[in-house]
Order: structure tokens, then sequence, then C-alpha cells
């Protein structure tokens, strides 16, 4: 009896002495700042898994070259939660429980993202550019909005200056759209309802299951009602697949995408059927002439990158990792979670990201509101609009 | 102690008990991310309950199930709905909840009394299949495949929040599946199923009625489910229909497979195997062959869960259990042991 | 009305094509249910590797020669049925042998990790980036009466039904197909009849790694991208398995072809008029699983089995 009461209270002060807190932020030593990113990579999109973080360590390293943030370098964790939002939940647990990151960043997934809200307030940790369009990121009502940073522009936003143009195109175009089955699609379905009421038109709506493979059910619907312009509102595989669907059906409407859509490959990997193929862009283009763009196609020359992998999502993790570093500079010289926040809200008409400029402050974490189109017109992508708000 | 027979030695459970409680401690003492590992310990003891119920049903009853994620999820999305949108307490969520999991047992056991062997395995699968769809399809209360935030559990006025509070929740219903369930499949229902799964005739001849005595492990296992499912929704705050899939009910069968089917300590050590092999084996692996396969993770992650599988299935049949058994055995006979034995 | 009979007549051609998919890959299963009681839980993956070693073959064949021409598709099938051949081979090797006298499940949970193994590795193989099989027949298809049928399709409709009457004569009117169905009523007393129950073993999985080959061969370019959850298509095939019946071969042909109508009108026709069925589509053959086994169990085709207790 002795024995068992000796070995509890040794174990209890062991339990004790853990107690301890510690010295400055996780995440933050003298020379390392300690980023968690989570990404699919192995799931349905591993290809964005590969190419998005490549993009940002592309800036990373640049940073790192000429001296870092305030004398820290940069590194990232890349964690694999296949595009599935309970694994993402608890791969985040992972980055800031056990590898004690400093703040997280690019957590790919409409879904995955509003997962983890819960675990942002209960370790007050800021997320930065989650990889989504969502406008559900940058809603201020939701829990841990104060968290999160957003990049780009809402999908809502985005559907409704599809439509728009698609009217403007032919008056009477009758416009379809097939959407993923989740809250990326929600967010679409948001923006097409509100156009519906604000034009008085009613859009055919198609749903797809996020991972879904086949889509001759949904094609066939849309052609059945005579759609003349169809927004696609999935990411890679899908637009491609249901290009090639239609065209062997004989279908050929006006295909328009929401921006995961964008890469070229996507309409490239389509061949002919995916000629024409419009999509919207929150970014500058990364081959066109502005100077994050140029800083871009430089940096992937020197180390080396292979064409296949530059296009729209290595340069998205390219100019969000800009985005993390500014704000992680004007966080200071010590940074604390807090301190990267109050940073993050000074951002006020900033372009040095090549994206669009971007503004926030503390009730506002939208940063973005307009796209630009761009249409693949005889294999090439090339920009047809200017910004539209 | 002794129990009922007389090998069975019970002294060791409140040594486990024991265990359990000061596991925590001993844990936070050791390492700063000591929350990370009490949500895997988490995990293992809300799994636990479920594969305890699912060993009752396939090992011990002979009633294969490869769907079993199903009831999970359905007592999981029944208490988020309950308490988040009906306003129902915690606590009476904790008993309806797998309640009504046990009845969707009840349900699937039907077909199971025609329906038997691998052509019942196919038909829990599809089950499976159909459940999650459901759930999807009640989106005004499910959002569909987005996944719900679910609040904390709420328990005699106590909010229950934080990876240590948890753990003691989630064990304490852990050990009492655990010490029921064996102190059940010692029971005359226990020997029931048993005679069910051995020989559903001969069970008949001996006057058990096999249409009540299915229904019944159905339904059990069912409701552990479903309180499996409770807890994981509480204590993870996110549910969503992608984490309830086949390859989850496949993971449940192999953690009962692999400890040892038949067996309900064989159950709770294949859990922590499996899971432990997940989250703490695989990573190190991993980093191994970090080299030759950056970025890959999840596939690394699979190939390695597989071919362990596959090698303790082909290598090691009876299971976790079963090892420990024959250990057991050779220590007490030592050091006269009869070569043949131990082949 | 045409335009409706036209739809319902292009979504039952569609079905047919499926349906032939799943007959396909549920003559696999059958084949090896047949000859040794287990169910191969890998068929889908095994389909999986069929159609990713025709893609590396063809773009190999392609690379060295230019542009793919009907040769080099000839090739590819080919050299993915010698692939599977070996395969198979090995396949039983690593099942069979070692598991002899387990029990069925435990075979089964075997070739469930085999499913899981094959997929991470061709995922690790193969890559992140997503690959396009080219289609032997480019878009080329024929129309009858307003009907649009793709020649991809003829061709899985007829290798479907060419695999199914070859292993249907096979198994009931050579002696080898004899020796299979006896080793699988009672091996202990095929094997003291003489009949060498590891060869059957291992030609049952040789055949049924080969009908999977052809299958993943067929669908890659119907399916327009490669994916290593292609397999998953194999999980839909049992219900069309069970509705033709088990152990009939062609009963795979019938459960394949309506299950696959099925799914095709429900995706089709039926949505577009009713929308709550939009909700169902991807779990109908699950429900006409579970109807068919309430039902009747043995399927469309399949027999009454009586075993001794």
């Amino acid at each position: 009896m002795k024995r068992i009461t000796t070995i509890i209270m040794f174990v209890m002060t062991l339990g004790l002495i853990g107690c301890g807190g510690s010295a400055g932020s996780p995440g933050i030593t003298e020379n390392e700042i300690l980023i968690g990113n989570v990404q699919d990579l192995s799931g349905p999109m591993k290809e964005l898994g590969k190419i998005i973080p490549a993009g940002s360590n592309l800036y990373f390293d640049h940073v790192n070259n000429n001296g870092g943030v305030h004398g820290r370098k940069i590194r990232m964790l890349v964690e694999d939660a296949q595009y599935n939002p309970q694994k993402t939940v608890v791969a985040v647990k992972k980055l800031i429980e056990k590898e004690q990151v400093f703040c997280l960043y690019n957590v790919i997934g409409t879904s995955p993202a509003e997962a983890v809200r819960p675990l942002l307030a209960e370790s007050e940790i800021p997320l930065i550019a989650p990889a989504t369009q969502s406008g559900t990121m940058s809603d201020m009502s939701r829990p841990a909005a104060e968290y999160i940073f957003h990049t780009d522009t809402g999908y809502d936003i985005q559907s409704g200056i599809l439509i728009d143009y698609a009217k403007g195109m032919d008056e009477n175009a009758v416009i379809g759209v097939i959407y993923q089955d989740d809250d990326y699609g929600e967010n679409v379905i948001k923006g097409v309802e509100e156009s519906e009421a604000e034009m008085g038109i009613t859009v055919q709506k198609e749903s797809f299951q996020r991972g879904a493979t086949d889509f001759a059910g949904q094609v066939m619907n849309l052609m059945k009602g005579g759609c003349t312009h169809v927004i696609i509102a999935g990411i890679v595989k899908e637009p491609i697949i249901i290009m090639k669907t239609a065209s062997a059906m004989g279908f050929s409407p006006q295909f328009m995408g929401i921006s995961p859509t964008m890469d070229h490959r996507v309409a490239l990997a389509a061949g002919p059927a995916g000629e024409g193929f419009i999509a919207a862009n929150f970014a500058q283009l990364w081959n066109s002439d502005y100077d994050v763009p140029k800083l871009y196609r430089e940096l992937c020359e020197r180390a080396d990158v292979p064409e296949a992998m530059m296009g729209m999502y290595h340069y998205y993790g390219f100019s969000t990792a800009i985005v993390l570093v500014e704000g992680l500079k004007r966080a200071g010289k010590n940074p604390t979670r807090k301190k990267l926040i109050r940073g993050m809200e000074t951002f006020n008409n900033w372009d040095g990201a090549g994206t669009q400029p971007l503004t926030y402050n503390r009730n506002d974490h939208a940063g973005a509101e307009s796209v630009i189109l761009v249409q693949i017109l005889d294999g090439v992508q090339t920009i047809i609009t200017d910004w539209l708000k | 102690m002794k129990g009922r027979y007389q090998d069975e030695n019970l002294k060791w459970i409140p040594a486990l008990i024991a265990l359990v409680i000061l596991l925590p401690f001993m844990l936070k003492g050791m390492t700063f991310s000591y929350k990370y590992y009490l949500y895997i310990l988490n995990t293992i003891g809300i799994y636990i309950i479920l594969t305890v119920g699912l060993d009752i049903l396939s090992g011990y009853t002979g009633l294969i199930s490869l769907g079993h994620a199903g009831f999970m999820a359905i007592g999981a999305y029944s208490s988020a709905i309950l308490v988040d949108q009906v306003g129902l307490p915690f606590g009476l969520s904790l008993i309806i909840s797998p309640i009504i999991a046990g009845l969707f047992g009840f349900i699937i056991g039907f077909p199971a009394l025609r329906i038997s062997g691998m052509y019942l395995g196919l038909t829990t699968m599809g089950f499976g299949f159909i459940i999650r769809r459901l759930i999807i399809a009640l989106r005004e209360w499910t959002q569909g495949s987005g996944g719900l935030v679910v609040s904390s559990p709420e328990l005699f006025g106590f909010t229950i929040k934080g990876d240590w509070a948890n753990y003691f929740l989630v064990w304490t219903f852990a050990l009492l599946t655990i010490v029921a369930s064996r102190r059940m499949m010692k029971s005359k229902i226990g020997r029931a199923f048993m005679a069910i799964r051995d020989s559903e005739q001969a069970a008949q001849a001996s006057g058990i009625n096999l249409a009540q005595y299915k229904m019944m492990s159905f339904f059990i296992s069912g409701v552990f489910a479903g309180l499996a499912g409770v807890l994981m929704a509480h204590t993870n705050h996110f549910i969503s229909t992608d984490h309830f899939d086949n390859m989850l009910s496949i993971y449940f069968i192999i953690m009962v497979l692999v400890g040892g089917m038949g067996s309900i300590y064989g159950a709770v050590l294949g859990t922590i195997f499996i899971v432990f092999l997940e989250n703490l084996i695989v990573p190190v692996v991993e980093g191994w062959l970090h080299a030759m396969f950056q970025n890959e993770a999840g596939d690394i992650e699979s190939l390695i869960f597989g071919l362990i599988m596959f090698l303790f299935i082909i290598f090691q049949p009876t299971g976790l259990y079963g090892m420990w058994l024959k250990i057991r055995i050779y220590w007490k006979l030592f050091p006269f042991n009869p070569k043949q034995r131990f082949t | 009305m045409t335009s409706f009979f036209t739809d319902i007549g292009q979504e039952i051609v569609s079905g047919i094509a499926l349906g032939s998919i799943y007959a396909l890959i549920a003559l696999g299963f059958i084949l090896i249910y047949k000859a040794t009681e287990v169910v191969n839980f890998a068929q889908g993956e095994l389909m999986m590797v069929g159609a990713y070693v025709n893609f590396f073959l063809i773009q190999t064949f392609t690379s060295s020669l230019g542009v793919p021409t009907i040769w080099t598709f000839l090739f590819g099938l080919l050299g993915s049925i010698i692939f599977a051949v070996i395969f198979g081979w090995f396949l039983d090797l690593v099942i069979n042998r070692p598991m002899r006298d387990e029990p069925v499940f435990s075979i089964i949970m075997a070739t469930i990790s085999i499913g899981i193994v094959l997929r991470a590795l061709v995922g690790l193989i193969a890559g992140p980036m997503s690959l396009v099989p080219p289609s032997p027949f480019g878009g080329a298809y024929i129309k009858l009466g307003g009907i649009i049928i793709s020649v991809l399709d003829i061709f899985i409709i007829g290798s479907a039904i060419v695999l199914v009457s070859v292993f249907y004569y096979f198994f009931n009117k050579t002696r080898w197909g004899l020796a299979m169905q006896a080793t699988s009523e009672d091996p202990i007393a095929a094997e003291l009849m003489g009949v060498p129950v590891n060869r059957v073993y291992s030609l049952v999985w040789i055949f049924a790694a080969i009908v999977a080959a052809v299958s993943g061969v067929l669908l890659a370019p119907r399916a327009t991208i490669l994916d290593t959850n292609m397999g998953f298509l194999g999980l839909k095939a049992f219900p069309a398995a069970v509705l033709g019946g088990f152990g009939s071969i062609p009963g795979a042909i019938v459960g394949g072809i309506i299950l696959g109508i099925i799914e095709t009108i429900s995706m089709g026709t039926l949505s577009f008029h009713h929308e709550w069925i939009k909700e169902i589509n991807d779990i109908i053959v699950w429900i006409v699983l579970i109807a068919v086994l309430m039902i009747k169990p043995t399927g469309i085709m399949g027999t009454e089995e009586i075993k001794k207790v």
C-alpha cells in the first residue's frame, strides 16, 4: 500500500512540474518561425498539394536567402488531410499541439477550413490566407472570424459576376450551374440565388458529390434544360471531365468556371473540349507583366521549376506567401500571435503580393472583392476583361 | 480477487483503472505537447467503445458488419442535432442518441435473419452507404456534406472542454463499456451469441431463439457505436459525413480482427494497436522514407498500414489477444514448454 | 414524345455500356468465388492497376513510335494482359498458400488489405499529376436513329459478352472447368480425386486478373481521367454479381447490364423529372442489392445451394 502511494505521489509531482508555461510564443525561436500548412497530398486533389506549397516555398526560400523576417528564417510544415474536413481537424491539432506552430497558413478546402474554427478559437491562433475562396471565410459573424484573413474573392461574388457577364454576352442566355455539394458549392449557390433574385431569372442547378468522377447524368440534364452557358463550380478534375463528357454528347455551351478551375492546365487537359473556357481569376495572371509575376518567373527560372508545375496554383502559393511574410514583418521584432493579427489589420490597399490591392481592418478580413476573366483562346489563356466587381 | 471462473484474475481491473487515471498526469510531465497525445488517447477510447460492440456482433455472434461507421454517424449526428438544434441537455442525448443508433441496428438486423455470411457483410456495407447518403440528404438539419460544428458536453452543470477533460469523460465510458461487455459475454447472452456463431442449427436445436438473439446483438452493437459517435461529436467539436465512410468501417473490422475476434480484450488491443500504428508509427517510418517520396504522405501511410494489416492477417490470424494468450501460457508453463505447442 | 424515347434510348445504351463494365468486374468476383468461396475485395483495385499499366505501356510505345495507333493500343492491351497473368499468379501465391486453412472471412480481409496496398503503391509510383488516358477510338461514334453510341462503348459491350461466353464455356464444358467446380464444392475431396487444387486456385486468380485488366483498359478512356480511386467502382459491381446470382457466370452479364441501366436512367430521366431522386443516385445500387437479397438471395440466375450441416 505504501509503495503504491509513493508511486502515485511521484507521478503527480511530475504532472505538476509539467505545468510550466513557456517564454515567448510557440513556433518562434531565435532564428526560426514555424508555419503550419494543411494540404491534400494523397486525396482527390493531390496535384494541388504538391504544387501550392512548392510555390510558397519558392518565396520563403527567396526571403530566407535575403536575411529572413527580422533575422528569422521561415520554415513551413505541411500535413496531409486528403481534402477531408475531419482529417483536417486532426492535422491542425497535430500542428498546434505537437509541432507548436506559430500560425496556420493556406489550409486547403472550404469545408476543412470551416471545420477548424473551434480549434482556432481555442488556441487563439491566426489562419492566414486559407486556400479557399469561399465568402464564408470573411464572414465576420462566424466563430473565430477574427483569426482568419482571407485573400481571395468570395465564390458568391464570383458567381454573380459570371452570371452578369453571361447575360452581357447574350441577353437570352439560359444559365446552368454544376456545383460541388458542400460548403464550396453552397457559397457559389448563394451568389447564384442573389443574382436570380436581382435579375429575375432562373438558373438550372445540378450538383455532384466532392470527389465524384462521373457527371454523365448532370451533363445530360443540363443539355435537356437547354443551357447556353454553364458555370462549373469544381476544382481541377471536375471541369476536365465535365467538358469532355459534354463534348462526347455533342453538347457545347459556353463553359465558365469559378476560380479554382482557372488553372490553364484544366482547359489544356480537356483538349479541344476546353477551347473557349472562361474562368474567373482573383489575382494577377502569373505570366503577365506586373512586378510580382515577373519576380515569380525569375525565381522559377533560377530554381529550375519544371514548366508543368508553373501556373495559377503555383503562383497562388507564391503570392499568398508574400502576404504572410508581409504580415509577419508588420508583427515586429518579437512577434506574438496577437501582434500578427494587428499587423495584418494594418493592410491598406496593399498590392505588393501580386493579387489585387488588399485591405484589412478590425471588422473586415475580406481583402479582395473583384475578379478578372480569362479565356482559353487557341489553347492559350488570355485575359479578356479588366477587374470586375 | 477471483472471478466466477477459476482462472480468471480480476485483480488487474483496479490496476487498469489506476493506469487510465494516472496516464494524463504522466504525459503532462513528460512532454509539452501532451495535449496531442491525450487527443490520440481520446480517439482510442472512443473507438474502443465501438469496436467492443462490433466484436460482440461480429466476433461473438458471427454476424459480419462492414458498415459499422454508419451507426457511429447516426449517434453523432443525432446528438449534434438534439443538443444544438432541439436544445436537449447533453446528459439526455447521451442516453437517447445511442438508442436511436441501436434502433437502426434493429432495422438492419431484419435482413440479417435471412441473409448470412458474406452476403450479410455486403448488406451491411450497403447500409453504411445508404445511411451516409441519408444524412447528407437531410441537409436542413445536417448541413449536408459540409459538416456540423458541435458544442461541448455539459454535464451536471460543468462544461467539459479541452483534451484533458475530454479524456476523463471518454475513458469513463470506455472502461464501463469494457467491463460491462465482458460480464455480458460471460453470461447467458454471450453463450447464446457464441452458439449462434458456431452453428445456427445446433443453437436452434438447443432452444435458442435465433431471431431474438440476433436482433439483440445488432441492437447492442448499434448502441455502443452510437455512444462512440456521441462522444466523438462533442469532444471533436466537428463531424462530417466524410469521416464515417466505408474505409472507416473497414478500419473498425480490421481493429477487431487484428485484436482477435471473439474477445473483448482483443478488440481493445486491436484498437490501440491500429490507432498507434496510424498516428505514431507510420509518421516515423514516413520520416525515414521522406527522402524518396516527399509529399505523398497519405499514400505512404496507407501503404504501410495495408502491408502491416496483411502481414498480421497472414501470420497471426488469432490476433493480438491470441499472441498474448500464447505468451501467458508460455510463462505459466516455463520451463516445461512442450515444443510442439509453440511452433 | 420521340424526344423522350430518344432520351431513354440513349440512357439505356449508355447503361448497357456501364453495365458491361460492372459485368466484367463481377465476372472476376464470380470466377474466384466459384473456385475458392473467397470474395475478392481487391478486384476493383486489380482493374485500376490494369488501367495504369496500360496507360504507361501506351505512353512508352507512343513515345518511341510517335502518334498512338491502333497497334499501340493492341500492344498496350496485350502487355496489360501479360502483366495480369503474372500478377494474378503472384497474388494467388501470396494469399492462398499461407492462408489455405484459414476461415474465409480472414482471407477476404486479406484481399481488402491488398486493395489498400495496391491503391497506395500505384498512387506513389504514378505521382500526383492528373493522367489522361487516350481513347483507342478517338471520339468516334455512330448514330442510330437519334441515339449516339460511341465506338468505345460498342467495344466494351462486345468484350463483356465475349469474355462471359468464353468463361461460361470453360467452366461448364471443359475438364479444367469441372475441376474448378469440384474444388469449390469440396477442396479435400477434389484433391483426393486427383485434382491439382493449387493449380486450380492459381488459374482462377489469373483469370480474374485478366478480366480485371481488360475492364480497366476499357474503363479508363470512358472515365476520362486515371485515378487510384477507380477501384471503388469494384464495390458497385458487387450488387451486380448478387443480382445476377453470385455463382453464375452468365448472371454477371445479366446483373451487370440491368444494374447499369437502372443507374443511368435514375441519373438521367428520373432525376430530371423528380428532384428527390438526385439524392439517392449513388446508392441506388445498394438499395437494389438489399432488395435482391431479401427477395431472392440467389439472384436472377443463381441456383439454391444446400449445405450439409
